[in-house]
């Protein structure tokens, strides 16, 4: 067992696992099989166990948020299948409720979760399988929404490569006939991959640089971008140049839809732009011929931008369509306020 | 549950409620008002001879009527604190059918409410402590317990940072802030009011306390909170409240002249003979109240023991507590 989380860990650490997607997947495939082939006395002793494993695994990539987002969506089915098993049948209901308000009947605090239950580990297994299922089906779940957010003979902008997008954008080409303005997304320049995938679904496609994106912006009628991570105050972590996109959108009052899984939720708060942020090399636009001219010259390739909730119109996700300020529903329904706190690694 | 009626009818049988609720603020000096509030109204249910849950709640009207109308009503978290156990004793009467067993039960949940309560600063010292990193500086308006904690955890976290205090007129409650912060060590600078627009440039965020968080979010709190919010949003820094639970209020205010009824003007606001420029100031018409609302729109997140929540989730919340 210890042997298969270290294969996962080495692979995460460098870096032959990437992109949120298959991160997250590996994630909670590590996690189920380490809770389907450890044994474990009750809850409590998984949870510290399962604590223990997702620090090791953030650790890996401390800048992939979602690691630590299923980590704490597998610590909530825990929570949630050991509570069930103990009512039998009403803690759904009270679990509604506020769990920290002033007046809850039992204190939350108060639940040791120490209890042995014998289907215990059979439904928190089903339950994961469900998550690993959402995982799989969610980029789905989002395409069929196309119908209520892309019309006939519309502008649309996007910025980088989300596959998340493309899917969306792809499933609406087959019915409805719009254009696509891409932005190039320098200095990686995956907006080029993103346009050419499109023009293949025979998609009315225009690729332009970032410095176009003001000038063109009067024209679009919608920005539909994918997203890194998604914050608990609605604000985005995104690839860098999304923050210009939503602001000139923002100044000619066009809409921001943002299409991503909710397993890119995350229960942090950034504050600014540099808290989830990395910077990247900067010979990918300067090259080392000129580099005895640059002496005195400080370049920064920042990996993310921090957009803020305001210029964030709506967040279509595989449950529906949310406004940003909803966003903090969706984290009382995935993911418990106290492994949100011990989990932070800031 | 109809309090505005109540609210003129003393009953003189609860006159003790006042005398025990001033030794119990007595007693704990620095705590928020909310915590001998609870042991008063728990001691109430105690001390009760109703048979019903109604005689029950009458008792505690009465007493929280007495609560509302004494000299030591400074602040209006306490009509929130009196309604919010209320509220609680109807809920637990809920569970509780059998009188006997829900008085006993009653009176264990008042105890471990205050408890909670007491706790409250502490959880939130701890929740917002993440958002103050080393080299910022950090605008606060008016003496709020709350944001002294705050800060004075985050300092003894080993995190250094500035601090500018405004004045905070009419009562200058910004001058015992601020010799408080002296004293931990932390750089203070001391700022007019008027002056926050030429300092803001200079400020990552503004943190303020709250005397109540209303329904839609915004707050109520020391007269100018709402022009430093507006200047800080016109400048794009943060707008931070950090307030308890128990100051959740079920009132929805749509303008300033809305929150006049929930706190009785004790201070007027005197002149200050020295500084006034003029030989007959008593001829002047004075209008300086000493709060005012704070629309949600201008405050980006409020930290309170729940969680760090957004002004759309406090109503959420609400909800929750009162229903």
């Amino acid at each position: 067992m210890e042997a298969q989380l270290d294969s996962v860990i080495l692979l995460l650490k460098r870096k032959r696992i990437t992109g949120s997607f298959a991160v997250s997947k590996a994630t909670a495939e590590v996690l189920r099989h380490y809770i389907s082939t450890t044994r474990w006395p009750n809850a409590r002793v998984l949870i510290d166990q399962v604590k223990a494993i997702g620090k090791r695994l953030i650790e890996t990539q401390p800048l992939e948020l979602c690691i630590g987002n299923i980590v704490r969506r597998v610590l909530y089915i825990i929570r949630e299948e050991y509570l069930a098993l103990k009512k039998d049948d009403h803690s759904r209901i009270k679990l509604d409720s506020s769990r920290n308000n002033l007046l809850t009947i039992e204190d939350p605090d108060d639940q040791d979760f120490q209890q042995s239950f014998n289907g215990l580990k059979s439904s928190i297994l089903e339950q994961i399988g469900y998550l690993i299922d959402e995982l799989k089906g969610f980029r789905k779940s989002i395409s069929q929404q196309y119908k209520e957010h892309i019309h006939s003979n519309e502008v649309i902008m996007t910025l980088g490569y989300s596959r998340t997008v493309e899917d969306f954008l792809r499933e609406a080409g087959r019915k409805r006939k719009f254009g696509v303005i891409v932005v190039e997304t320098a200095p990686s320049l995956e907006g080029q991959t993103a346009a050419l995938n499109l023009a293949k679904e025979n998609i009315d496609t225009t690729l332009i640089t970032d410095s176009a994106v003001f000038a063109m912006m009067s024209r679009v009628n919608k920005v539909i971008i994918g997203t890194h991570a998604v914050m608990a105050n609605g604000g985005l972590i995104a690839t860098s140049g999304t923050h210009m996109l939503t602001v000139a959108a923002k100044y000619h009052s066009v809409p921001v839809m943002v299409c991503t899984g909710l397993y890119k939720l995350c229960p942090l708060y950034a504050y600014d732009q540099d808290t989830f942020n990395d910077y990247g090399s900067p010979s990918a636009y300067l090259k080392f011929k000129e580099a005895e001219h640059l002496e005195q010259v400080h370049s920064y390739n920042p990996t993310f931008d921090y957009i803020p909730p305001e210029l964030v119109s709506l967040f279509v996700t595989n449950i529906g369509a949310h406004n940003p300020s909803y966003i903090y529903r969706l984290l009382q329904e995935y993911y418990y306020p106290e492994d949100t706190l011990e989990d932070d690694d800031n | 549950m109809n309090t505005n009626s109540t609210s003129l009818e003393l009953n003189p049988s609860f006159s003790w409620v006042v005398d025990m609720f001033s030794q119990e603020i007595k007693r704990e000096v620095d705590t928020a008002i909310a915590i001998p509030a609870i042991k008063v109204l728990t001691e109430v249910i105690s001390k009760s001879q109703a048979f019903t849950i109604m005689g029950l709640q009458k008792e505690l009207e009465y007493a929280t009527a007495h609560l509302k109308q004494c000299d030591l009503n400074t602040s209006i978290s306490l009509s929130s604190v009196c309604e919010l156990f209320i509220r609680f004793v109807t809920r637990t009467s809920l569970d509780f059918p059998n009188f006997d067993q829900c008085k006993t039960t009653l009176i264990k949940r008042g105890e471990q409410l205050s408890d909670k309560s007491s706790k409250s600063r502490t959880k939130i010292s701890h929740l917002s402590n993440r958002f103050i990193r080393d080299d910022i500086t950090i605008l606060v308006h008016g003496y709020s317990r709350v944001v002294l904690s705050v800060l004075l955890y985050a300092s003894s976290q080993g995190k250094r940072f500035n601090v500018i205090v405004t004045e905070s007129r009419p009562d200058s409650s910004g001058y015992k802030l601020a010799e408080k912060l002296e004293e931990a060590k932390i750089p203070v600078k001391l700022i007019m009011d008027g002056g926050v627009s030429r300092i803001i440039d200079k400020v990552d965020y503004v943190l303020c306390g709250a005397e109540a968080i209303v329904e839609n979010g915004g707050i109520v709190n020391k007269i100018g909170t709402y022009q430093i919010s507006i200047v800080a949003k016109a400048f794009k820094k943060p707008f931070y409240v950090a307030a308890e639970s128990f100051k959740f209020t079920r009132s929805y205010p749509l303008d300033q002249s809305d929150i006049e009824s929930l706190k009785k003007e004790h201070d007027t606001f005197n002149i200050c003979k020295q500084c006034c420029k003029c030989t007959k100031p008593e001829l002047l018409t004075i209008d300086s109240p000493s709060l005012d609302y704070t629309p949600p729109s201008y405050i980006t997140l409020l930290f309170t023991e729940l969680g760090v929540l957004t002004p759309s989730a406090v109503s959420d919340e609400l909800i929750k507590l009162y229903y």
